[in-house]
């Protein structure tokens, strides 16, 4: 993408008398290759393997009559012609002064984002690393006597820059890469980050896949529906309660008063979760998925607590609400991995397996809750009961609740996953079995 | 929009491409899309967000005679860099032996010359986001009117989605969907127990923020959200268990979407309960004999679509008939494994993503229901009781669970479990209506169908959502009566405390 063309684009420009007094670019260009596997069919129609080419650059722009434009120019858009794009931009501004503010040059850190075979995998190149993950699937396909299993694997390369009117001008190169598997349509798991995992940690991941997996084709031992002891598989633990966390402690949501945590909560330094509960993100752990040294906005990569011995420190704000609810803004959490969730004392999985009444694997529905209630009520089509013993097996069941609640219990306890950077959680919960 | 797809210098690029995937023997489906949206975002009386965004791009799928395939695609048109990447396709990743799976060789397609743009499309050229803007700020002054505690996010979004597509057989399919929606979610509670209920009305004319029709029934929505955001935080939570339940037609539509929308989609039927190795169970009993579920393109529905993006004309299809499977949502390359026929039901988020068999408008039909006159606001909790008891439906239940509004769901067609959200449970009895927070409906796919016994009222079908199948983003929509009755049955049940 022709930044310099733009950049003096925006110099010329006057849509309707109006020209731009600040501008910020946020210039990405991807390559990517992805594969996928849909019911044991490896590269079919619904899944083929993939190339894929991309450049945008996401703007916001500051009239010099204080209105403001933010969106996206399109390579495809911007090739039909620069003037053009900038007027269209034009139409759509608004009056928003805390949107407003364009950043200038910075300190960034240095952080490890890239990885030289996860590019050539993005570029189309070295394919044994996609070769090798579908042999092992199918090879454990096999082993295990599934009938079909699906995946995908995806492997991208970023270039990203910053340029702002006020002199702010950085890139960061980067890679990302992930891959997803399950068997006979039961419980999935997979693996993301910015490089490949070595590949015995792969085939322990994907060997820990499958041996859930067989166990969910067996029956398992109905618990008593009630008030039980359940133990939160890390997926559901990301899915369910740090959703719900996160959408909570949205900064907009919070300025407009549609978040369970209100702004003078924050002020106050208010205990809302149990008193050993911290939230942090660092996004500059090394090859991490959710790392990186800047956001779109330019705000440099930083460690940060939104909670902090269950009191909230810090809402996730980008710079408008920063502004709007006069506070410093944050890094953003991109991906789990980078969040950090401490809860007292981690107990040892087979501790907690020993306590639980069942492992929920995967829940259903999250997506239709209110995050603002924290009430809950999901389908957990697949969970593990009894959790301690070998011969565990499927039982299906609803779970209810709400996830504040679950955050202050007294009886919860973090449990450690092997391969997981979130911990699972230990808690009483509502469940009903399903027949 | 569909004017950038049809300039000559996109035609010279896809004359070019399908030339040289000829020349390398190899099928080519290219397509093209090009999209306009427009939005603006009312928060809390302050406008938060206005924008207007163009993007386009191509894609190219290739396939071998052996029914192998492969896909690219990038977000111009440059004739050189497009050729680059149809290359690297046929001599990098298509030899690649380790991704070479199963086959499956498509039926085969007859050729499909077409263009299809509604009248509606040209108006989206005069939209005006200063109006808009003005107009949504006015809007949320009427419906946040009485309810000063209530926080309202209240969104317009335009958008006229054209797609061409172009085939080595020589088809040439061109076509333009314009959609608009009017969205409000109200906020009210008190800290630690808030809730948000949402409405929404949809067209597809870029003038909806200013037609009577449509905004009297936005109104009637908005009003009846703000009263159940309003409600909840002081409603208590219904028991969880096995009950007779009435659902509307937004549930409906969930019922039928997730539970069976999804199990019928041919690319799944590998490993969905609704097929036997690989093949749709056609004629096996799934429901109730007087219920049919049936998925159709409408035009002007929010989720219109006149054909798929692989240049097929979209069909209807009758996936139960009178409570037996009949056919199953299949594209070309699905419909011969699962013993079916194609009916074009593939679409896809972008031209940058592979097309699958999806649902478009969905709705559940019952043989003769009983009458619900008026229309469907009209029907508060306490008239719809009223309506329940002059049939007699409250002798035979004295108490029921009514399942009012849908905030989504999810399936597994693998096991045919099903789950879904509504916005609030109203306890319907002999003694009157009493309100409860919302729970999920969850269970099998088949005790549900089996379970509907009577429908009220006639064809509700502007329930509208997104499926978001494999990551792919796309609007959805459909119905049913106005009201369905479920006699309880232990393969489902509601969640709660």
């Amino acid at each position: 993408m022709d930044l310099e063309r733009l950049e003096g684009t925006l110099a010329r420009a006057r849509p309707a008398g109006a020209a731009v007094a600040a501008w910020s670019l946020c210039v990405a260009e991807q390559t990517r290759f992805a594969l996928g596997v849909r019911d044991g069919m490896v590269g079919g129609a619904y899944a083929p393997p993939e190339i894929a080419e991309t450049a945008s650059a996401r703007y916001l722009l500051v009239w010099d009559d204080g209105r403001v434009s933010r969106g996206v120019f399109e390579r495809g858009q911007l090739a039909q012609g620069l003037e053009r794009s900038v007027a269209e931009a034009r139409t759509a501004s608004y009056d928003d002064p805390d949107a407003a503010q364009v950043l200038g040059p910075s300190e960034f850190p240095r952080v490890e984002l890239e990885d030289p075979a996860t590019a050539a995998l993005a570029r189309g190149e070295h394919l044994h690393r996609a070769g090798e993950w579908l042999e092992k699937a199918q090879e454990l396909q096999r082993a295990q006597g599934f009938r079909l299993w699906s995946g995908a694997l995806r492997a991208t390369h970023e270039r990203t820059r910053i340029r702002t009117s006020r002199g702010l001008d950085v890139t960061a190169q980067g890679t990302h890469y992930a891959w997803s598997a399950s068997f006979d349509g039961e419980w999935g798991d997979g693996y993301q980050a910015r490089a490949l995992e070595p590949l015995p940690l792969l085939w322990e991941r994907l060997e820990r896949l499958a041996r859930t997996a067989a166990q969910l084709k067996r029956p398992g031992e109905v618990p008593e529906g009630g008030r039980l002891p359940v133990l939160l598989h890390p997926h559901v633990v990301e899915e369910l309660v740090l959703g719900t966390l996160l959408a909570n402690l949205d900064g907009a949501a919070v300025a407009h008063g549609e978040a369970a945590f209100a702004r003078e909560q924050f002020a106050k330094r208010a205990r809302v979760l149990r008193e050993d509960i911290t939230l942090e993100l660092d996004p500059l752990q090394p090859l991490r998925a959710g790392s990186y040294r800047f956001t779109a906005e330019g705000l440099p990569a930083t460690r940060v607590r939104f909670i902090e011995g269950g009191r909230l420190c810090t809402p996730i704000l980008d710079l408008k609400y920063a502004r709007r609810l006069g506070l410093a803004p944050t890094p953003l959490p991109a991906e789990f991995d980078t969040l950090r969730l401490e809860v007292g004392e981690t107990v040892p999985l087979e501790e907690a397996r020993g306590q639980a009444a069942v492992v929920v694997l995967a829940v259903l529905g999250v997506h239709t809750l209110d995050p603002a209630s924290g009430d809950f009520s999901l389908s957990a089509p697949q969970c593990l009961a009894p959790p301690g013993a070998e011969g565990a097996g499927r039982v299906r069941g609803t779970l209810a609740g709400n996830v504040f609640d679950l955050l202050r219990a007294r009886e919860l306890r973090a449990v450690a996953f092997p391969g997981e950077t979130t911990p699972g959680l230990l808690v009483p919960c509502r469940f009903e079995p399903l027949p | 929009m569909i004017e950038e797809l049809e300039r000559a210098e996109v035609d010279h690029l896809a004359r070019r491409l399908l030339d040289r995937a000829a020349g390398r023997g190899v099928h080519l489906i290219w397509r093209a899309q090009s999209c306009g949206s427009w939005s603006a975002l009312v928060r809390g009386g302050r406008i938060e967000r206005v924008a207007a965004s163009r993007f386009s791009g191509h894609a190219l799928w290739i396939a071998e005679g052996s029914g192998r395939t492969a896909f690219a695609s990038r977000d111009d048109f440059e004739p050189e860099a497009a050729e680059r990447l149809l290359d690297r396709l046929i001599e990098n990743v298509l030899p690649e032996a380790r991704l070479r799976g199963s086959p499956l060789p498509p039926t085969t397609l007859a050729p499909e010359q077409a263009r299809l743009v509604p009248d509606t499309a040209a108006r989206f050229a005069g939209l005006d986001l200063e109006a808009v803007r003005l107009r949504l700020l006015e809007l949320e002054r009427i419906c946040t009117a009485g309810a000063p505690k209530v926080r309202l996010r209240l969104a317009f979004g335009a958008e006229l989605d054209s797609w061409r597509i172009q085939r080595s057989d020589g088809s040439d399919v061109r076509f333009s969907i314009p959609r608009c929606s009017l969205r409000l979610v109200a906020t009210a509670g008190r800290d630690g127990g808030k809730h948000s209920v949402g409405a929404a009305v949809a067209s597809p004319d870029p003038g909806l923020l200013w037609q009577d029709q449509a905004l009297d029934l936005f109104f009637r929505r908005a009003r009846h959200a703000v009263a159940l955001a309003q409600a909840l935080p002081d409603a208590p939570h219904h028991p969880a268990g096995v009950f007779p339940t009435v659902i509307d037609y937004a549930l409906a539509k969930g019922l039928a979407h997730e539970a069976f929308g999804h199990a019928a989609e041919a690319d799944g039927l590998r490993s969905s309960v609704l097929a036997r190795e690989g093949r749709f169970r056609v004629g096996d009993r799934v429901g109730a004999e007087h219920v049919s579920i049936v998925d159709e393109p409408l035009e002007g529905d929010h989720a219109w679509q006149p054909f798929s993006p692989n240049g097929v004309r979209r069909r209807r299809t009758v996936i139960v008939e009178r409570g037996r499977l009949r056919q199953a949502l299949a594209d070309a390359w699905s419909a011969a494994a699962a013993g079916v026929e194609n009916t074009g039901a593939e679409r896809a988020e972008s031209y940058r993503c592979p097309p699958l068999p999806r649902m478009s408008n969905i709705r559940i039909e019952v043989a003769t229901p009983l009458p619900a006159p008026g229309d469907f606001e009209d029907y508060d909790a306490e008239a719809l009781r009223e309506r329940l008891a002059a049939e007699g439906i409250l002798r035979r239940h004295p108490r029921l669970a009514f399942l009012s509004g849908y905030s989504g769901g999810q399936v597994n067609t693998t096991r045919g479990d099903f789950v879904f959200q509504c916005k609030a449970i109203y306890e319907l009895s002999q003694r009157g209506v009493r309100l409860f927070k919302p729970a999920i409906f969850a269970g099998s796919m088949f005790g549900a169908l089996e379970a509907i016994r009577e429908a009220f009222g006639p064809l509700c079908l502007d329930a509208i959502g997104t499926c978001g199948k494999w990551g792919q983003r796309v609007p959805s929509s459909g119905g049913s009566h106005y009201f369905l009755v479920l006699d309880p049955h232990p393969s489902f049940r509601l969640g709660g405390n």
